[in-house]
Formats: C-alpha cells, sequence, structure tokens
C-alpha cells in the first residue's frame, strides 16, 4: 500500500434483527436488517428507488417484497433473494461509513456468530468481495470482548435476535469448546409472545413487529418495573390489553438455556480461575436489556459461590466497536493475508 | 477494566483471529486444542521412538527391503523412496496431505449394522425387516473378515436400539481403519425399480440424497451445534476423498455380485450424502444401501441365505481391494474410475 492511500477501518456487527458499523473516521451507523424490493411499477414510482433498506423498508413493507435475509444470524440458505438482501446491507453500510469515497481503502472486521461453519464464512467473503479491499471475519462475542478489553477470565453472553452466544476468553482466540451458539434469543421470545398473546388474547389483532416492540419496550424477567399494557386493535378499535404475565413467561423462558449454558461453559474453565470469570461476566447484545436478565444469571451464580454479571456500555455498538478495535490493532501483515 | 489485557496479549489473539481467518480462506480445518499431556516425558520418549521407527522405515525403503508387512489379507505396497539427500517429511509442502505418505495396512474394520430395537428401518408386508437383514449381512461379513485375517468389530451385535452417535463414538473408540454401515433401501417406485447406491460424506445436491440422509439421521443423538462442528470438521477433509475411493470400490463389487443373479439391477451410482454416522466417523466411512427391500423380487432373493452371502461377499471384496489400493495409488484414482 501506497502512504499516500487513504484507508478506513470499519467493524461491522451483522445482525438477524439489526446490522451496525463503526468507523475509524467515528462514524456509527445502525440499519434494520431488512431488505425490499417494490412489487410493481406503481410502488417502484413511489418508493422512487430500485431497493429499500432498513427502518424504511420495514415501514413501506405493503408495497415491497420484504426480505430479513438473516436467519439464527446466519444466511439463509437456497434463496438468492436472502444472498442479494445481505448483499444489499452490507454494501449500504459500507457506503454510509465510506460516504461514496471509493478512493478510500477499506478493511473490515465482521463479527458473525460463535458457532457459524465455515461454510457460511465463506459464503460472506463471497459477498463482499468487492465491496472491501481485506476482510477479518471473527465470532461476534469474541469481538465484544475485544472491543471492552475483557481478554482473560471473562465470559461474554451476546443475546441477539437470531443467537445468543456465550464465549469464554481465556488468553487465547476462542476455540470451539470455549463458544456456544443458542437459538434461544431475541426471535424465539418474539414467537413465544406472540403465541401467548394469541392464546390468551383471541381478539386482538397484532403482527410480529407489534410484539417486537413490545419486548423491546416491557421485556423483564422476575419481577416487573411496570404493567405492560400495550394498545393494539379488537375488531378494529384499538384497546390498552395486559400482556404483563405473557412478556414475563416469554422472556423467563431464555433462563433455563441461558444458565444451563452459562454452567456449562464455567464448569470447563480451569479450576484456578473459576471464580474470576465468576465474577467477569459480560451481557451485550440488545437482547441484554431485557429488565432483571443480568440479576436472575446472577442468582444462577450463587450456589457456585457467587459471581457478577454486568451489562456493557452499549449493547447496540458493542460488536461494531469490538471489530473496529479489532480492524485498527491488525497489522500491515495480517491485512494482507486475508485481502478480499 | 474486567478480565485482564495487554499489547501482547491482544497480539496473540489478533494473530489467532488471522490464522483462522487464513485457515478458512484455504480450506484448512481450524487448529484443534488439544489437552495438555498428563506426563511430558511420557510424550518425549513416545514421540523419540516414532522418530527411531519412522527412520528405520526410511532405511528399510531404500534399501528396496519391502514395509514391515501387516497380517491379513490387505498387501501393502511401500510409497516411492524419497528424493536423494532429501527426507521426504522436510520436502512436503503445507498443502494438502497424501493418503501414500502413510503406507498403512487397513486392518480394523468397524460394521454397522443399520437400524435395530425398536428402529426397525424399512420392512416389507412379508414381515421381512431391514434392522434384520443387516445384522445378518454385518455378522457374514465379519466372519469372512476374520477369516482373512481382519479385525472386524460390529457396532451391534444383538437387536438393540443404538444412536447414531453411539455408533460413531464405537468406531472411534475402537481405532477402526474403515468403517462400513449396512442399509436397504425403499425407492417410493420401488415395485419396479431396484437398484444399489453407496454414499460417502459429504454436501449433496441431490434431493432424493438429502432426503434419505435426513431420515437416516433423525436418531442422531446429535444437537445443532454439534452438527455444525461436525461439518465444518470435515469441510476439507482428506477423509472425504479417501471415503469416495472406498465407496467406489465397494459399488463396483457389490454391483458385479448382485448383477450376476439379477441383471436388471440399476447402478445408482456412488453420492456424498451427509449421513451424520459417516459425518462423526474419523475414517474413512462409507453408507451401502446394499439391496432394495421395496422391490418384490429383491426382496424375495434377500430371504436366500445364498443371495444374502452373495452380498456380504462383494462387501468384504470392496473393503479388500480398497485395502489393496491404500498404498498403491492415491485415493479416488485406479481402476475404480470407470464407475460413477
Amino acid at each position: 500500500m501506497s502512504a499516500k492511500e487513504k484507508v478506513l477501518s470499519v467493524g461491522i456487527d451483522l445482525g438477524t434483527s439489526q446490522s451496525a458499523i463503526s468507523t475509524s473516521a467515528g462514524a456509527h451507523h445502525v440499519v434494520d436488517s431488512y431488505v425490499g424490493w417494490p412489487v410493481d411499477m406503481v410502488a417502484r414510482k413511489v418508493m422512487k428507488k430500485p431497493v429499500v433498506i432498513g427502518a424504511e423498508a420495514l415501514e413501506n413493507r405493503t408495497m415491497l417484497d420484504l426480505h430479513r435475509p438473516l436467519e439464527q444470524g446466519l444466511i439463509k440458505e437456497g434463496s438468492e433473494k436472502d444472498l442479494a438482501a445481505v448483499r444489499e446491507i452490507l454494501s449500504h453500510l459500507i457506503e454510509l461509513a465510506t460516504e461514496g469515497n471509493r478512493e478510500t481503502r477499506t478493511r473490515a472486521v465482521v463479527g458473525v456468530p460463535a458457532e457459524t461453519m465455515r461454510v457460511n464464512k465463506q459464503q460472506l467473503r463471497q459477498i463482499m468481495r468487492g465491496m472491501v479491499d481485506s476482510l477479518i471475519i471473527v465470532s461476534e462475542p469474541f469481538a465484544v470482548a475485544y472491543g471492552i478489553e475483557a481478554l482473560l477470565h471473562t465470559m461474554i453472553i451476546d443475546v441477539g435476535a437470531g443467537t445468543t452466544d456465550f464465549c469464554v476468553m481465556k488468553g487465547r482466540y476462542p476455540t470451539e469448546e470455549d463458544q456456544r451458539t443458542l437459538t434461544k434469543a431475541g426471535d424465539s421470545v418474539d414467537d413465544l409472545l406472540a403465541k401467548l398473546i394469541d392464546e390468551r388474547h383471541p381478539e386482538v389483532q397484532f403482527s410480529i413487529h407489534m410484539v417486537r416492540g413490545w419486548k423491546e419496550q416491557y421485556g423483564f424477567v422476575g419481577e416487573p418495573a411496570k404493567r405492560a399494557l400495550v394498545t393494539a386493535p379488537v375488531h378494529g378499535k384499538a384497546q390498552k390489553v395486559d400482556i404483563t404475565d405473557a412478556v414475563r413467561a416469554a422472556c423467563e423462558s431464555l433462563l433455563a438455556p441461558f444458565t444451563e449454558t452459562m454452567l456449562d461453559l464455567l464448569a470447563a474453565v480451569e479450576p484456578e480461575y473459576q471464580e474470576k470469570v465468576r465474577q467477569n461476566v459480560m451481557l451485550s447484545g440488545r437482547g441484554s436489556r431485557i429488565h432483571g436478565l443480568a440479576e436472575e444469571l446472577e442468582k444462577a451464580l450463587v450456589d457456585l459461590g457467587g459471581g457478577k454479571v454486568r451489562l456493557v456500555d452499549d449493547p447496540v455498538f458493542a460488536g461494531a466497536n469490538g471489530s473496529l478495535a479489532i480492524a485498527l490493532d491488525a497489522d500491515e501483515d495480517d491485512w494482507e493475508k486475508v485481502s478480499a | 477494566m474486567p478480565g485482564g489485557s495487554s499489547d501482547s496479549l491482544k497480539r496473540r489473539l489478533l494473530a489467532g483471529a488471522v490464522d483462522d481467518n487464513v485457515r478458512a480462506i484455504r480450506n484448512q480445518p481450524r487448529r484443534r486444542l488439544y489437552r495438555r499431556a498428563p506426563f511430558p516425558w511420557l510424550l518425549a520418549a513416545a514421540g523419540a521412538a516414532l522418530v527411531a521407527a519412522a527412520a528405520l522405515v526410511v532405511v528399510a525403503l531404500r534399501s528396496g527391503a519391502p514395509a514391515p508387512a501387516e497380517s491379513g489379507a490387505a498387501s501393502v505396497a511401500t510409497s516411492a523412496p524419497a528424493p536423494e539427500g532429501l527426507p521426504a517429511f522436510v520436502s512436503a509442502p503445507p498443502a494438502r496431505v497424501s493418503g501414500r505418505v502413510f503406507p498403512l495396512a487397513v486392518r480394523r474394520i468397524a460394521i454397522d449394522p443399520g437400524h435395530g430395537g425398536g428402529d426397525q428401518g424399512t420392512r416389507t408386508s412379508s414381515g421381512l425387516r431391514e434392522k434384520d437383514l443387516t445384522l445378518d449381512l454385518a455378522r457374514r461379513l465379519a466372519a469372512r473378515l476374520a477369516a482373512a485375517g481382519f479385525e472386524p468389530r460390529l457396532t451391534r451385535d444383538s437387536d438393540q436400539r443404538m444412536l447414531l452417535a453411539d455408533r460413531a463414538r464405537f468406531a472411534n473408540d475402537a481405532g477402526a481403519d474403515l468403517f462400513v454401515s449396512i442399509h436397504l433401501n425403499w425407492i417410493e417406485d420401488g415395485r419396479a425399480n431396484r437398484g444399489i447406491e453407496t454414499f460417502y460424506l459429504g454436501p449433496s445436491d441431490d434431493p432424493e440424497a438429502t432426503q434419505l440422509a435426513s431420515f437416516e439421521n433423525r436418531e442422531s443423538g446429535y444437537s445443532l451445534a454439534d452438527v455444525r462442528r461436525l461439518l465444518d470438521s470435515i469441510y476439507a477433509d482428506l477423509r472425504q476423498e479417501q471415503s469416495r475411493a472406498f465407496a467406489l470400490a465397494v459399488q463396483k463389487r457389490l454391483l458385479a455380485a448382485v448383477r450376476a443373479v439379477a441383471p436388471e439391477v440399476r447402478d445408482r451410482g456412488i453420492k456424498s450424502a451427509p449421513f451424520l454416522v459417516l459425518v462423526a466417523t474419523d475414517m474413512p466411512a462409507v453408507l451401502a444401501e446394499v439391496a432394495c427391500l421395496s422391490n418384490d423380487e429383491e426382496a424375495r432373493l434377500l430371504g436366500r441365505d445364498d443371495y444374502r452371502d452373495r452380498i456380504a461377499g462383494a462387501l468384504f471384496d470392496g473393503i479388500a481391494a480398497y485395502s489393496r489400493s491404500v498404498a498403491q495409488a492415491e485415493p479416488g484414482s485406479g481402476s475404480d474410475k470407470g464407475v460413477r
């Protein structure tokens, strides 16, 4: 690389529900991981663009062939349209990051779920060819750990929409045995919440997008901070509905698998370090904002001698910021090895 | 900061992340973490003994003497001598390792009679059950192998149910050199159709093979995460290539033996498919659908001792042929190339 060439380092958190990017120029962007194509000429005329991304796509979904191309943190298989949608999201993020300045050399680090198969990583690498000059793919919890410098004797629990990733940092790049991926995450809570509301309030009309919003506003485990009173149409007329119990039951469905996985990974830590790891459990991801989650996980640690579960400061950008930190620390030799 | 950090620690983690990416780009398997040896001095002594043994073999090869003969039917050819003045192991490139580097005899064969216990597999209206027939064929094959000096190991020797995970574990723990899973096919329009097919591990584009694999995998005992790990580990595996050569050898002999009695039997070929019992084993492995129970004529023949003996004989011939070819040619090449 010549000395005159401008280099932009970017960190990307490619998420099932939202994707975020942080750049060495100080920019931060987050988009909902939705892509839509106008369904007909009329829709194209109204939208005034061939493809719509993010919240705008969600808002105008009735006019669009809408795709949420990631499922459980992975690119959906077998659909060309979903591959195209992932390409659009990434290209949109890179475009936002470079602000259209194509003369800049772009180096990217992308976080993906911990147990992503190699074939998916290769697919991602292929999609990003031409978008960036070099690419490093890392596990999402590793990126979070790197960003908050929790590199030793720490457990990261990254609660996303499609997956929840667990990773114990032992001072080495995490191996298979240091990590777990659960599909119990934000989406599974949404599905259960929708089912419970439908069972308990069959007269209420709602969509999965409304349910997602209610969970984000009221999600809790243990004791509720406030009643979850939502407004939804009943036979076309807006009414207040109390969904507190349904929200609790749906969110608490995460507790058993989370606890089991946390304890399982802890047991695999060398005995002399288990206490340190127990005191350094970090929750990240948007799902970590479920009220009371950290406290309930701490309760599970009591029998082992106690521990501390804390939340990262910025759950939306923790992954992207961590990826950016990796991108900034990687040297020329590293980047040369991973040219896109 | 939770945990601890330093520049050297970050450097090590970054190097790990880059190495993981480079391996993915080069299609090399992930680095695995091996547990610390309890007695390092013992490992060192074993290593020294291995080096000494390797030196003896090199000397023997250069002097034109045959490699130490293995007992049993498998005859082993020696590898080509190393170029003058250069030990073979020094000049070896870091690329894929050829099977010829390891001119070892095939000796221990894991034979897996499909299904068992409550899992009957397929069955005919006359009461012939796949689980009984596969066990009978496995016992016949084991007897032939033992008589020829091989060491057969049956995953089950009675009518018992076994998870696929346990079958694979059995073969791995037994240190088997080859793995043969015996099954009988059921083709929906099979009254008119009959054919033989042999599977080896790998991805499949064939919906029929995928459907069959998912049917056979239903009692696997593996979690989704296990499956991802297993598939990832075999993605660039030499074992896949060896398994293909093994499948060719078995398919060719089966076809020849059965067509001598029933010329109309179709060659359904060798196919790759993600049967978990193949994925989770550590050695070259095939799953042979040795006959078609949905075909009335085939079912009638399978009721006869001499026909089952013929099939077991063909399986034996396939194993013996593959064993002979191990050190003679690159896996996948040789006289079996003409078979699909």
